[in-house]
């Protein structure tokens, strides 16, 4: 962006939060949600958006686990909030796939493997949650499995980075990828050559992957690259230029899938709430993208690992504290279950 | 625009009444409805209703304060409603008990002119279902809940739904504008349950039902919103399609807008 287009830019920017204020000087911003049957507002939407999208560009990261607790504790429905960032990471990824399709840095075969594994996860994930939500039992397991998995994961990569961070600082070089490193995935039948990852590997802990990828995803609303990425690196030892494109691939087709799914499942995903939330998604991911190529990569994970344990945290707290109302009430099918 | 809609209502309302009065000259009690439509739209963020009635009664048969009471049942379409309380499991607290609700309203709201409880006996309260105490909340055979904390969920029932505003009980809420003309105004908040709903009043004398009225009010979902709604209930396969191409040509969008430079 040249000093010229940011001026213009600012401008316009400027005569936006002007008129954004007469509008809601007139009247309130509230907009109605037909599938939730709310109203919220419109502009905090937005913002949420545009926070979770800024850091999705910042850490490259889908953003998916923030989304969805951030609507869940605004009170967003948590069947809405989940079924709803399924169709927002469709888009957010859409984007980030373009670029890595245009690089070429895609294995497709890989990708679409692990893509049969995800649509059948998915599947599998919103018959349960169907089940889960008649029995009562859908905010246990979502909470239950955020503070699992985010607590998890966020702990190692808490770990991988502090020991990042302390070899640059004592100067040891990172020891690199060792060729011809072997684990017991590598010992499984049914393997298949990917020419694009130079890999030889059998296709079932693929498929598996894949599998549980989508199944997560679509019972929490996250699209799971930050589960996706270390799982192949470290599992299956693709290469790191491939695994981006590769993954975000295989997360854009699958959230596609769980869209329709709940769409035809659960009838939870709301449109209008998806379309604010990717617009406000889509522009804080341009800024927060700008803004990571200044800060080293063992820094940004380290704010990442906090990141995610901070929610896991959250969750944690919710079902640890004697709750302030024992009891709630659901009507059995739709939004308000 | 309240005010041009409530002169009209006034005045429909004026020749609705020379017309019954015409007709039958016995009905002791009209209403009248403000609107009989609540349209929901994207702008929607609750309304309320004014009803207007006469109980001509009260003007033939002088009476002392007290004799006659009002009473106004706002009720929304039923529904199976389930009821949850949490306990502690493994240090977890998870939902333990539930109990299912069958055919309550999905919304409820009591308008009188004098305490609930004072304006009719028991048995015939409970007959019309006026007041929430009155409210006929019957619960499904299957249900893990002890026999004696049935009440408790009973009340954490009302209670939760009275926190939503979608139950009320508004005593002393019915105005009077004259001798026989009175008026009150319900809430409807935003979270309002679509689908028809049934407007009761009744007019009581000393405790005995003398008359009553029923009206309908349609609560609907209109235009963008109503379109995205049918379309997401009866064709969920062709939403969740759209859905996903309006999620990825924004995706597209977002990736040519910001290409870099």
């Amino acid at each position: 962006m040249t000093l010229w287009q940011a001026r213009v830019f600012n401008q316009s920017s400027l005569t936006l939060s002007q008129s954004y204020l007469q509008s809601v000087r007139r009247n309130p911003v509230q907009l109605y949600l037909p599938i939730a049957e709310i109203p919220v507002n419109i502009f905090v939407i937005f913002a949420m958006g545009g926070a979770v999208g800024f850091l999705s560009g910042l850490f490259g990261i889908g953003g998916g686990f923030l989304l969805t607790p951030l609507l869940i504790f605004s009170g967003i429905p948590p069947a809405v909030s989940v079924a709803t960032v399924t169709t927002q990471v469709v888009a957010s990824s859409a984007s980030a796939v373009m670029t890595y399709w245009r690089r070429k840095a895609i294995d497709l075969k890989l990708a679409t493997i692990l893509l049969a594994g995800g649509v059948f996860g998915s599947l599998i994930g919103v018959i349960l949650f169907d089940v889960l939500q008649s029995v009562g039992q859908l905010d246990l397991v979502i909470s239950l499995s955020y503070v699992t998995f985010l607590s998890a994961i966020g702990g190692l990569m808490l770990f991988e980075s502090i020991r990042a961070i302390r070899r640059r600082k004592s100067g040891v070089a990172p020891s690199a990828r060792k060729p011809g490193q072997h684990n017991w995935i590598h010992g499984l039948p049914l393997k298949v050559r990917f020419r694009r990852s130079k890999l030889y590997v059998s296709v079932i802990p693929v498929v598996g992957l894949g599998a549980i990828i989508g199944f997560l995803g679509t019972i929490l609303g996250i699209g799971g690259g930050f589960m996706m990425v270390p799982a192949l690196i470290y599992l299956l030892r693709v290469p790191t230029n491939i695994v981006i494109g590769t993954s975000l691939f295989q997360i854009l087709f699958t959230m596609a899938a769980a869209t329709i799914f709940h769409s035809m499942g659960t009838k939870t995903v709301d449109i209008v709430l998806a379309m604010t939330l990717m617009i406000g998604g889509v522009i804080g991911a341009q800024f927060g993208a700008r803004m990571g190529q200044n800060l080293r990569g063992d820094q940004l994970r380290l704010l990442l690992a906090l990141l995610v344990m901070g929610v896991g945290l959250r969750f944690a707290v919710d079902l640890l504290l004697v709750p302030e109302d024992f009891y709630s009430i659901a009507i059995r099918k739709g939004a308000g279950a | 625009m309240i005010r041009f809609a409530l002169s009209f209502a006034f005045a429909v309302f004026g020749a609705s009444l020379s017309l019954a009065q015409e007709e039958a000259s016995s009905k002791d009690l009209v209403t009248a409805l403000s609107s009989d439509t609540v349209s929901i739209q994207s702008n929607f963020t609750g309304t309320e209703i004014v009803i207007f009635g006469q109980a001509s009664d009260i003007e033939r048969a002088p009476h002392a304060a007290g004799d006659f009471e009002l009473a106004i049942v706002v009720e929304g379409p039923p529904q199976d409603i389930t009821t949850r309380r949490k306990g502690r499991f493994l240090g977890v607290w998870v939902n333990r008990e539930a109990e299912r609700f069958q055919n309550v309203p999905s919304f409820y709201a009591v308008a009188s002119t004098a305490d609930i409880g004072d304006i009719a006996h028991r048995n015939v309260l409970d007959e019309y279902r006026i007041g929430l105490n009155h409210l006929n909340l019957a619960v499904s055979g299957v249900s893990n809940v002890p026999l004696s904390d049935r009440d408790d969920f009973r009340k954490a029932f009302v209670r939760l739904r009275e926190e939503s505003d979608l139950y009320s009980e508004r005593e002393t809420s019915i105005e009077f504008l004259t001798d026989t003309m009175f008026r009150t105004n319900i809430p409807l908040p935003a979270n309002i349950p679509v689908g028809d709903y049934k407007i009761k009043s009744f007019l009581f004398n000393r405790g005995d039902l003398v008359s009553q009225t029923e009206q309908t009010l349609a609560v609907a979902k209109i235009g963008f919103e109503q379109v995205t709604f049918e379309l997401a209930q009866n064709y969920p396969l062709v939403y969740g399609v759209l859905a996903v191409i309006l999620a990825i040509f924004t995706g597209w969008l977002a990736g040519v807008i910001f290409k870099k430079d």
